[in-house]
């Protein structure tokens, strides 16, 4: 169980909190011409990246609110949330822990009990 | 196994004598006692029959890691698998052996142990892979699968726990000598501490032997007693005693399970168990070490124990399980046995040590020769031998000699280990030791520190150092702790897994796990055929399955494998070890989540007026609905709702319909927000008017329906389906906040705080007119799909006429406190018109007559509002909204879409049903073609005969032409395909 750092209400349980997805995913503009494989990629198509990832949440059961943050999808860590209005945090500011070749990071990946 | 009580005990109340039964026989044993060493007590060697080859099995340990001793407790709902090391007795306890018939001394099934040859590892998965689909009926499934096991499932029972939460800077698992320690360190700090220990007594090992003799020149006894004043005293830190911490998950989160009945019966009613979650800053792991077995033929007789627990049972429960028992070791652990035994007036009867003599610390070799206590260096015991319990045992000395003890107990130490269960729970690392050869923490991924033998220091020496080091982080004053030892301080191993047997014979047999009757052989054998990795070779022999989890044998197992592989055991690695720590019952885990709490009931303001006219309910979401209403208790569902709908259309009914989401949404650009929302358009709509709007998803499907109400541009108020209200809010939400900030508009639920009475029927403008008689509900003042606001006797209510059953129809919005008595009152009022409630199912034949769609019933995430036939509700004109872009993906502008169409039976008598699929031919031969299925299905007593909706593929173009629908005989009927609707459809009624 994660303790979720909600920009608006501090550190609660993330039984609190709902996941939505990667997060800036820009919605194409209405009003303009989209096509079929742009629109498509929008809906359907999302990263699922191994390691350093944004990410979407919403305080359900808190403020109701959206905020996004980046979290290591390795070791589940939550690295920073942010609001939805500040600027996405560049990725090389944090140090991901995927080292090893199959992308298992050395400690937390929970798939090895000994020190290789 | 002759056992003896030791004088005085600090732990046991020999003053006090408790009087239980077990297997039907009564026996007495003292305050304090656990059902071991109460049945040690009782010279009772044998507890029960192990799992698979039913062969007799006595009390291994003095503790949780307990892998034989486990029973039934008869007198609590016949809770199985009990350990009884941990257990405490009470006044009147009833308890069982497990897995045996008829009794436990001649058990049926012992006959396992004559076949064992063939139950070798991989039985199970070799033998019900066999041949004949009949063999898994009539032998493996009652016979082979029954015969093995433990206890019986218990009886029925409510058991009730508490959660409670923790918040906390520093948890430290285990009150033993370093845990005390350590709290002692933050007493009257900064810190919020809790200190958790699974014993009702701290101190650890300060109890449990006789291996330290003073600290700061105190006995042992008066500075736990001191220092645990100390800690109590202290504001800043809680204790919680009879707690075991089961789980350590990620962030510093842990799960620990308090057991509030120890040592008495639980009462029914009250809580009996407690379950913490904790959240912590840091986790001090104290939690010690376990200590473990050695493998040898027949190392599983009753009257074999680990040497710590002879000791235990000693130190905490003033027992001596035996008055000779013959010691076997390789390793300094058991020293400090010899020597409580020698201090007791007790004499170990041999010590056999694998270890050389210049291995063996100098001052146990001076205690045993002052003794006289027979010694046996660099040697081995090759097998243990007797009738159910120990008789005598076969040792090779160091000539290579066999020398044969008789005796009636035997105690093990094959090494300590550090309990890192909870570490490697936590996702810390291991790594081996070579000179302990044991597991130690190396690695922590969370803030976790280890002290004492939980971080593998097995010495004393550097006590305080360690301590100060690894807790210097914190703002606390160093410790200064002296320490003296009755026995040697160096921790000192030989390499020793397990000892082959005198002779081969298909028969003898090496335990390596004890719960799971896992053989050395059984290693063996998996790894000749290819198990060799560990999770594996784990999963194909059964080793450290159990509820135990192998904690005495595990690293055993690990060893051996490491042996016949020729690789470091580092390489071999340990299998990942989850939690719980130890087994916890699902009743403490639901804690108060269960029976009425489980999924909570929403009830509309009206429910109880329901309750007294007959409502038979259905779920819909967590709300109770009245599905029908019986006139009388012989009146079937079918009869109920053929009248309740018969009366719609002839008179008129009255359905609670509070239960539908409603949501207000105001706010300066909320026109623009619920133009992107639905796909209707409403900014040609006028104020006080009212439209059927369609939400889509992204991908252009049909999420959810409802009506809107416009009372300005910049508010409305939208009703959604009851299932959908908690998800549509959700969406508008998170499209305000994410997508279209700009716009300002805020939304919120007012579902529960207007309840929403729905009539109709040709009758109900007669009924409204006495109900309301200041309104005028003239087609002129008061047309279809508009609202008005009124006021009635005080209370604000809103008054909409819009119909979903095709009748002309009314819904009136009332705050929820008001609505009981305005239900009565129209209920009075109607009475001379023939108003009768009606139920959802009734609602639902009449929306289906009409051809009405329910989302969810009618479609199912992959039908478009075009392929419903609701293209007119698509706002063209509109630049953007939900899904708007999706209506003309080339997948949804295919021309064989499944489309909404109407279903009657060609011949009016037949029937159809929900769920069948429409196909073209009569005859069914596979593979069958299927053009889509029966979405909604009703006998409709309007028209005389079954209709339906269906979805089916390019539907729309086969209107006017037959098909077949399949039934659940497998036959077929014929059908005709018809636009979807079957009454009044040219809207007479419905604006009339």
């Amino acid at each position: 169980m994660l303790i979720i750092n909600c920009p608006y209400c501090g550190p609660r349980d993330q039984s609190e909190f709902s996941n939505g997805g990667e997060a800036h995913v820009k919605r194409p503009d209405g009003s303009k011409e989209i096509g079929d494989r742009e629109w498509g990629e929008y809906v359907f198509i999302r990263a699922n990246p191994k390691g350093l990832f944004y990410e979407r949440w919403v305080h359900t059961h808190g403020c109701r609110k959206w905020f996004n943050c980046v979290r290591d999808t390795s070791t589940d860590e939550i690295l920073v949330t942010y609001k939805l209005d500040e600027k996405k945090p560049n990725l090389n500011n944090f140090k991901s822990v995927v080292k090893t070749p199959s992308g298992e990071p050395e400690v937390g990946s929970g798939n090895f009990t000994v020190e290789k | 196994m002759k056992s003896i009580n030791l004088k005085e005990n600090q732990f046991i109340q020999f003053h006090q004598k408790i009087s239980f039964k077990f297997d039907g026989v009564k026996y007495f044993g003292y305050k304090g006692d656990t059902i071991a060493s109460a049945l040690l007590r009782n010279n009772i060697s044998i507890v029960g029959r192990s799992f698979k080859y039913h062969r007799p099995r006595g009390i291994y340990t003095c503790g949780i890691e307990e892998p034989n001793a486990l029973v039934q407790i008869i007198s609590e709902y016949s809770e199985p698998n009990t350990r009884a090391t941990i257990k405490k007795i009470y006044e009147g306890m009833e308890i069982e052996s497990q897995n045996r018939w008829p009794s436990l001394e001649n058990d049926f099934g012992s006959i396992n142990n004559l076949f064992s040859p063939i139950f070798t590892a991989g039985f199970y998965y070799k033998t019900f892979m066999g041949p004949h689909k009949k063999f898994w009926k009539n032998l493996y499934e009652p016979l082979i699968r029954r015969a093995a096991g433990l206890g019986k499932p218990p009886k029925d029972f409510k058991g009730i726990s508490n959660h409670i939460h923790h918040n906390v800077d520093i948890t430290i698992i285990g009150g033993g000598l370093n845990g005390l320690l350590a709290a002692k360190s933050f007493i009257n700090s900064n810190y919020d501490v809790l200190l958790i220990d699974f014993e009702e007594q701290l101190g650890g090992i300060i109890n449990n032997s006789n291996k330290i003799s003073s600290i700061d020149n105190k006995e042992p006894k008066d500075w736990l007693k001191e220092t645990i004043q100390e800690i109590e005293d202290s504001k800043n830190i809680k204790i919680l005693k009879n707690t075991l911490v089961t789980t350590y998950n990620y962030i510093n989160h842990l799960i620990a399970i308090e057991d509030r009945f120890v040592g008495s019966k639980p009462i029914e009613g009250k809580v009996n168990s407690t379950l913490h979650k904790i959240r912590t800053g840091h986790t001090i792991l104290c939690n010690g070490h376990i200590e473990r077995f050695l493998s040898f033929q027949n190392n599983d007789l009753p009257g074999i124990m680990l040497s710590s627990s002879f000791e235990k049972y000693m130190c905490r429960y003033g027992l001596a399980p035996s008055k000779e028992p013959v010691i076997f070791s390789n390793n300094s652990n058991s020293n400090s046995l010899v020597y409580s035994l020698i201090k007791a007036g007790l004499k170990p009867k041999a010590y056999i040590d694998s270890r050389s003599g210049e291995e063996i610390e100098p001052n146990l070799f001076d205690l045993i020769r002052k003794n006289d206590v027979p010694l046996y260096t660099n040697s081995q015991i090759k097998g243990a031998f007797g009738n159910k319990k120990i008789e005598k045992i076969l040792v090779e000395d160091s000539s290579g000699a066999l020398n044969e003890i008789k005796c009636d107990c035997l105690c093990l130490s094959g090494g300590i280990n550090p309990d890192v269960h909870l570490f490697t729970q936590s996702k810390g690392l291991l790594d081996w030791d070579e000179k302990d050869l044991t597991y130690k923490p190396s690695k922590p991924f969370q803030p976790t520190i280890t002290l004492g033998s939980a971080s593998g220091q097995f010495n004393f020496d550097n006590l305080n150092s360690d301590i100060n080091e690894k807790l210097k982080t914190f703002k606390v004053k160093k410790l200064d702790v002296k320490l003296e030892l009755n026995t040697n301080a160096k921790y000192n191993i030989e390499k020793l897994w397990e000892v082959s047997p005198q002779k081969k014979s298909l028969w003898a047999k090496s335990f390596i796990d004890l719960q799971n009757d896992v053989t050395t052989k059984d290693i063996r054998q998996a790894i000749t055929e290819g198990f060799d990795r560990i999770e594996h070779l784990k999963r194909y022999t059964t080793n450290s399955m159990g509820t135990d989890q192998g904690k005495i044998s595990s690293i055993n197992a690990l060893g051996i494998v490491s042996d016949l592989l020729d690789k470091k055991v580092n390489e071999v690695g340990t299998t990942i070890y989850r939690p719980p720590y130890a087994p916890l019952s699902f009743s403490a885990i639901a804690g108060r989540n269960c029976y009425e709490f489980y999924d909570p009931e929403r009830k509309s303001p009206i429910h109880n007026w329901h309750l007294k006219n007959g409502a038979i309910f259905e779920d819909v979401g967590q709300w109770k609905r009245p599905w029908y209403f019986q006139i009388n208790k012989d009146e079937s569902m079918h009869d109920a709702v053929q009248r309740e709908s018969k009366n719609v259309r002839e008179n008129a009914g009255i359905l609670d319909g509070s239960t539908l989401g409603k949501i207000e949404i105001k706010g300066e650009d909320a026109l623009e927000f619920m133009n992107l929302i639905y796909t209707n358009s409403f900014t040609k709509m006028k104020q006080g008017s009212a439209r059927y709007a369609l939400m889509l998803g992204e991908d252009g499907m049909v999420k959810d329906d409802g009506i809107i109400c416009k009372i300005s541009d910049q508010h409305f108020i939208a009703t959604t389906t009851t299932g959908g209200a908690a998800t549509v809010l959700g969406c508008m939400e998170e499209y305000a906040q994410t997508e279209w900030p700009n716009l300002k508009v805020f939304m919120n639920s007012i579902t529960e705080q207007y309840a929403t009475f729905n009539i109709s029927g040709p009758k109900t403008r007669e009924i409204m007119k006495k109900a309301f008689p200041n309104i005028n509900f003239s087609n002129e003042e008061f047309p279809f799909m508009t609202f008005q606001f009124h006021e009635f006797n005080g209370v604000p209510i809103r008054i909409l006429r819009a119909s979903f059953t095709g009748e002309l129809g009314y819904e009136i919005y009332i705050p929820s406190n008001s609505a009981p008595k305005i239900w009565d009152n129209i209920q009075s009022f109607g009475k001379e018109f023939g108003l009768a409630p009606y139920g959802t199912e009734a609602m639902h034949l009449l929306r289906a007559e009409k051809g009405y769609i329910i989302v969810g019933q009618d479609t199912d995430g992959s039908i478009t509002p075009i392929d419903l036939g609701l293209s007119w509700m698509i706002g063209k004109s509109k630049k953007d909204f939900l899904g708007k872009r999706s209506l003309t993906r080339s997948d949804t502008i295919r021309e064989d879409r499944k489309q909404l169409v109407g279903i009657i039976p060609s011949n009016k008598a037949d029937k159809l049903e929900e769920g069948q699929h429409i196909i073209l031919d009569k005859e069914i031969k596979s593979p069958v073609p299927m053009l889509g299925h029966i979405t909604s299905c009703y006998y409709s007593s309007t028209l005389g005969h079954d209709f339906a909706l269906a979805v089916i593929k390019n539907g729309h173009s086969m209107i006017g032409t037959k098909a077949y629908a399949s039934t659940s005989s497998m036959s077929t009927t014929g059908v005709d395909i018809v636009k979807p609707v079957f009454y009044d459809a040219d809207n007479k009624r419905l604006v009339s």
